[in-house]
């Protein structure tokens, strides 16, 4: 074993592009009397490296449209890195094929965002869960497999009896139990949770939440937790990572960043959340829009929407740097202008 | 007299298997420019309530008793040409996803002329102006050139400020605003939610606020109505139903938020969820997932029990089985 401090999982210098372009043939453009190929794409993820320790969950945040999942879809090796390196224990993954993969999807599980869509509607509850043991343990036999469904079901609160039951026949809550319980099946070291409780409502949210940290306490698990709800990862997280864009804009143990947030699109997003307490910190009003991610900003991503925003701002795009244990990219908390 | 006031009203929706019932008993009042926010989880009928208010229910389901009375007019019985000159022109709304709402084949003037033709009789010229004006109020930046856009031209923010503006362009008194918010992203819905509160204010508007979300009813409403599975189970101040929640249901629903409990703590979840419609127990539906529920509860539903400023739904605060708060 690895000693506790190497990272579980890194990710080094992640970048995504999409095509918008079409195929070849709609690529091809009339221009100034030739015949030109042009393409364009939309800049997803542009140099994320981020890295989770084994046992803790480290949250992600950020606007929709940030790249929050594509960063998740990356890592699971549901997309391909444009640029960078995806490794899981020292191990790159990125470039395996399918078959290499293989044992590394099953120390790897996902758990999706609705889960109306992510379970087979034809499917009873008991072929969803056999499925993935059956598929990652073949020498495992028909009665061993039956325990380990028994097992799962029991440990995110369905009865086992349901089973021979199909999805539709669940609420949205049981379902998303349901999704945590195909996870759980194939003993998984690492969960990447993308906006598991989303769907919920306030009251069902809280079960899913408190099923997720138990599982985590039993099981050892790692998670990378996916959301855009501040008030869950306060609560929920190790670790905070904010997206802006398609970068990484601060990192930073939970209870610092929302105790001390020095980025100012940290500090902005905090200040949005709305609380049932009455003495909150006044709302700071974030100008304009978040750009396109086609045409990105020159620079620092967030200057056009930055109150603290000066010229070096506009031309060098900033690094994380390391301030007080976490990592913020930005230059005026460089310059201590912030 | 009181802006709004609804008495007693049921709707049903006819269905192969029968009728359910998705409202019952609703009673409440709405003062001029009071802000009310209505809670609840989905399905509890939140956002039945707010069409039924204009009576935009439409079949199978029916508004089957009851009046909804605003100013002295009752809109439960009236035809839709008469509802025709209160919709939008007195009452408007606002609803949660507002690329459903705009019409994506008009521009934003277009409709927005349209709306001020169908209640009043003016210029073109001087519906664009009052369209202008509505666009600066809600701090639409360069208004002008928006006038002539698309709504696909325009990002979810945007869009939503439009329909803001829309739904004031013919000054009402009241705007139902359907979980207005939900479907933008966190900075947004702090300026969107900052905007409705200031021309609330401003202009001296009821508003009633359909959400899920108890962070922004605490921010932006004075009263607050909870819902469940088809009931009201409690309504009061704000803050009171916030800090000094009775029913165990509204006490359950604030306490599983995760700011209510220390970070990395076990939440305190509610266990079980809403029946459904279809089946709502005997009793008082929340029964089955009540930690205080008593012998009662099983064969009588709460009637509303007034608590000074509160008025609650459960047993546990009738006269005959007093029992100490908390």
């Amino acid at each position: 074993m690895d000693n506790s401090s190497a990272p579980l999982v890194e990710i080094k210098n992640l970048h995504k592009r999409f095509s918008i372009s079409g195929d070849f043939l709609d690529q091809i453009k009339f221009q100034g009397g030739r015949l030109v190929r042009k393409q364009e794409f939309v800049h997803a993820i542009n140099g994320v490296t981020l890295d989770v320790k084994p046992g803790e969950a480290l949250c992600i945040v950020g606007e929709s449209g940030c790249g929050k999942s594509t960063v998740a879809r990356n890592v699971m090796g549901l997309l391909t890195p444009s640029e960078g390196e995806i490794h899981y224990r020292g191990e790159r993954i990125d470039h395996l094929s399918a078959k290499e993969l293989l044992p590394y999807r099953r120390k790897m599980q996902m758990i999706f965002q609705n889960p109306y869509a992510s379970l087979n509607p034809r499917m009873t509850i008991n072929k969803t869960l056999q499925e993935p043991i059956r598929f990652h343990n073949p020498s495992w036999s028909e009665d061993e497999v039956k325990d380990k469904v028994v097992e799962v079901m029991e440990s995110v609160g369905i009865d086992p009896g349901w089973g021979v039951r199909f999805s539709h026949e669940f609420s949205g809550g049981q379902r998303q139990r349901i999704s945590i319980a195909r996870a759980l099946a194939v003993d998984p070291e690492f969960i990447m949770a993308d906006e598991p409780i989303s769907a919920l409502d306030v009251s069902i949210q809280a079960q899913v939440l408190n099923l997720l940290m138990e599982a985590q306490e039993a099981r050892n698990l790692t998670y990378m937790f996916i959301t855009h709800d501040l008030s869950v990862v306060e609560h929920f997280g190790t670790r905070v990572a904010v997206m802006y864009l398609g970068t990484v804009c601060e990192v930073a143990k939970t209870a610092d960043l929302f105790a001390t947030p020095k980025h100012p699109y940290t500090q902005a997003l905090l200040s949005a959340i709305p609380r049932l307490d009455a003495k909150k910190r006044p709302h700071i009003k974030l100008h304009g829009e978040v750009p396109t991610p086609v045409n990105l900003p020159s620079g620092c991503v967030f200057h056009g929407r930055c109150p603290h925003v000066n010229q070096r701002c506009k031309e060098e795009i900033p690094l994380v740097r390391q301030v007080d244990g976490g990592g913020v990219a930005c230059h005026a908390v460089e310059e201590g202008r912030i | 007299m009181p802006l709004l006031s609804v008495n007693n009203l049921e709707v049903q929706f006819a269905l192969r298997q029968g009728a359910v019932t998705a409202l019952r008993d609703i009673c409440f009042t709405l003062e001029r420019g009071e802000r009310l926010g209505v809670v609840g989880e989905s399905g509890a009928g939140k956002s039945v309530l707010g069409f039924s208010i204009i009576n935009l229910i439409s079949k199978p389901g029916a508004i089957t008793h009851g009046e909804v009375v605003y100013e002295d007019q009752n809109l439960a019985v009236m035809d839709n040409k008469q509802l025709r000159s209160i919709r939008g022109n007195r009452i408007a709304m606002i609803f949660q996803d507002p690329m459903m709402t705009l019409n994506p084949v008009l521009t934003i003037g277009a409709q927005m002329v349209e709306c001020l033709h169908a209640h009043r009789k003016i210029s073109k010229a001087e519906a664009r102006a009052i369209a202008l004006d509505k666009l600066k109020q809600v701090q639409i930046p360069s208004p002008e050139t928006r006038l002539d856009q698309y709504p696909h031209e325009l990002s979810g923010g945007m869009r939503q400020r439009i329909v803001i503006a829309i739904s004031l362009l013919l000054d009402p008194d009241l705007i139902i605003a359907d979980e207005p918010t939900t479907a933008l992203d966190v900075t947004i819905q702090a300026e969107i939610m900052d905007l409705i509160l200031t021309l609330c204010k401003e202009h001296n508007v009821a508003l009633m606020l359909i959400t899920h979300d108890l962070g922004v009813v605490a921010e932006v409403t004075q009263r607050t109505m909870v819902m469940y599975a088809g009931r009201i189970i409690e309504e009061g101040p704000t803050q009171e139903i916030i800090h000094n929640a009775r029913h165990p249901y509204t006490h359950g629903l604030i306490n599983a938020l995760p700011e209510m409990t220390t970070p990395g703590q076990r939440l305190n979840q509610i266990p079980g969820s809403m029946p459904s419609l279809q089946s709502i127990p005997d009793g008082c539906a929340f029964r089955a997932r009540c930690d205080r529920a008593i012998e009662i509860c099983k064969t009588q539903v709460p009637g509303l029990q007034v608590q000074q400023d509160v008025k609650v739904a459960c047993h546990l605060y009738s006269p005959e089985n007093e029992v100490p708060h908390g």
